[in-house]
């Protein structure tokens, strides 16, 4: 421990030092105009992280799996927000799987006993048989399995491959239609019978296998049980830190688990209610995306006419996008009163736009041609949870008699 | 096909038209009997999930009923509805689902007739396009 208690010093001298100058540049700041206009990202709080972990715990160290299923890897890297604090995750845990970082394989967690691992944290959405088989294995083995991430939570990014037509609309389209692929096929006389992945090769050596892509992309828990669900794109130091402090307490101290089911590190009501700007419930006519207009930094973004989905997410994570000038896309999923994130949205979007005094007169298609300021509804509203939205995926049409 | 006979939601606003439906039984309009009513207190109170939840439950098409413009008995409801129901004609469009299944119509509280006419109209329509493309999970 005696490093940590170094870095710790020489951190706190460290802010001494540096606290006056920046104090002083502060009210220098403020004399100049534009530091008025600057965005609010003061007023967050620091995240309490609590101590570091105090070695190993009493009963043995506790097993943790964390595995990566159809999400691009930022849930992985965002573990690291717990600071130094990751270093003493050994103190605690034994690693048995973390693919991005810890050897264990896939033979390895098959080997283990039933509810052998303690905690398992799994990201990702699950799309193909690889994914699904791990999950469920994952599931087996472990006490608690903690759904982490958008993508695990509601189907995220990767579920938005539910409103093409299936797998192999995917597959054609990116190996043969995207100029890079479609270029090669054609330049290695392929174009006839291009080349696309296969489930299984036949090799001299030996049979090969690619997992199998599904057509339709599903959320963690319409796959296996889930015991607790941290949402966020990725989620917050804040949910990490919450997350955290329940584990070192359970194994530590033994103070009892939250219920099962708890979504960690939401607040109850939407995101509207931490963001700090200032709302005039403005109507507005078009929607521009923030790069067209000039941001004013202290109202509220749909006032602007920016399509933001804070109305229709619950809060939690501070409202770091909006402090800054991004509208909020979603990624903590609805508050717990409503299934529907989207449908919620575009309740509120379509409140904002005036009654005109043509409208006691005009036709249904010119109000379509008004709301057509929205552009990709369904992409936009449903960004984040496809997987568990109502209508989960895009049917087509057989035409009738 | 031919055997097909739709199942119909209809959300009806509780100042015109569930009254315009009640005059058409009244004055024992005929009507096909594919058709559920739900009654709501204005058309504005229908949120689109409600839409989707019948469509996610197999219903073949939803129609919604509200005042005539300029007549909503909450000044402004129909207004805000009209506005949704376009969006909600947007999204059902991108699922892949005909957008004639939702159809959005006026009735005032003295149109027996019309709606007698409208549900005739919108349940032909339905039954040309088929059933709903919506799998039954």
């Amino acid at each position: 421990m005696g490093f940590f208690d170094i870095f710790k010093k020489n951190k706190a001298e460290k802010t001494d030092k540096t606290a006056k100058p920046a104090k002083k540049e502060a009210e220098e700041k403020k004399a100049t105009p534009r530091d008025a206009a600057a965005p609010a990202t003061s007023g967050l709080p620091a995240v309490d992280l609590g101590e570091l972990l105090p070695g190993a715990p009493k009963n043995g160290k506790i097993k943790l799996a964390i595995y990566w299923a159809a999400a691009c890897g930022g849930c992985d890297v965002s573990l690291l927000d717990t600071n130094e604090r990751i270093l003493t995750i050994g103190d605690m845990a034994d690693i048995v799987m973390w693919p991005i970082a810890a050897d264990g394989k896939e033979k390895d967690i098959a080997a283990m006993g039933d509810q052998e691992i303690t905690v398992s944290i799994i990201n990702g959405a699950v799309r193909n048989s690889e994914n699904e088989h791990m999950v469920k294995l994952l599931r087996q083995k472990s006490l608690l399995v903690i759904s982490y991430g958008s993508c695990a939570c509601f189907g995220g990014t990767p579920a938005l491959a539910n409103l093409v037509d299936g797998k192999d609309d995917i597959l054609d389209y990116v190996y043969t239609k995207t100029p890079t692929t479609a270029n090669f096929q054609e330049q290695c006389g392929h174009k006839s019978a291009p080349i696309i992945p296969q489930n299984s090769y036949q090799a001299p050596e030996g049979e090969l296998t690619l997992p199998l892509l599904y057509d339709t992309v599903k959320s963690l828990d319409q796959v296996i049980d889930v015991d607790y669900s941290i949402p966020g794109c990725p989620p917050q130091q804040e949910s990490i830190a919450v997350l955290l402090k329940a584990l070192v307490d359970f194994v530590y101290n033994g103070v009892a688990l939250p219920p099962k089911g708890t979504m960690i590190g939401v607040t109850t009501k939407t995101l509207c209610e931490e963001c700090p700007r200032h709302k005039e419930n403005r109507r507005i006519t078009k929607i521009c995306e923030p790069h067209e207009v000039d941001v004013d930094p202290e109202l509220c973004l749909m006032d602007q006419g920016i399509l933001c989905l804070g109305p229709a997410t619950v809060g939690g994570c501070g409202a770091k996008c909006t402090r800054v000038g991004q509208p909020c896309r979603g990624c903590y999923g609805p508050t717990e009163v409503v299934q529907e994130q989207g449908a919620s949205m575009f309740t509120a979007v379509a409140s904002l736009f005036p009654v005109l005094e043509e409208d006691p007169t005009c036709s249904e298609d010119e109000i379509i041609d008004i709301m057509s300021t929205v552009k990709d509804p369904l992409g936009y509203f449903y960004a984040f949870s496809m997987s568990k939205a109502l209508i989960k995926r895009k049917v087509s049409e057989k035409g009738g008699q | 096909m031919a055997d097909f006979e739709p199942k119909i939601v209809a959300f009806c606003c509780n100042w015109c038209s569930y009254a315009g439906a009640d005059g058409a039984g009244v004055a024992r309009l005929q009507m096909p009997t594919n058709f559920r009513i739900i009654r709501t207190m204005c058309s504005a109170r229908i949120d689109p999930e409600f839409v989707l939840r019948a469509f996610s439950k197999g219903a073949d098409g939803v129609i919604i009923l509200g005042c005539h413009p300029a007549d909503c008995h909450y000044i402004g409801g129909n207004y805000r509805a009209r506005r949704r129901i376009a969006l909600l004609r947007m999204v059902l469009e991108q699922y892949g689902f005909d957008p004639k299944r939702l159809r959005l119509e006026w009735v005032s509280a003295s149109e027996g007739e019309k709606f007698q006419k409208t549900m005739v109209e919108f349940i032909d329509t339905i039954k040309a396009l088929g059933p709903t493309p919506m799998k039954e999970e």
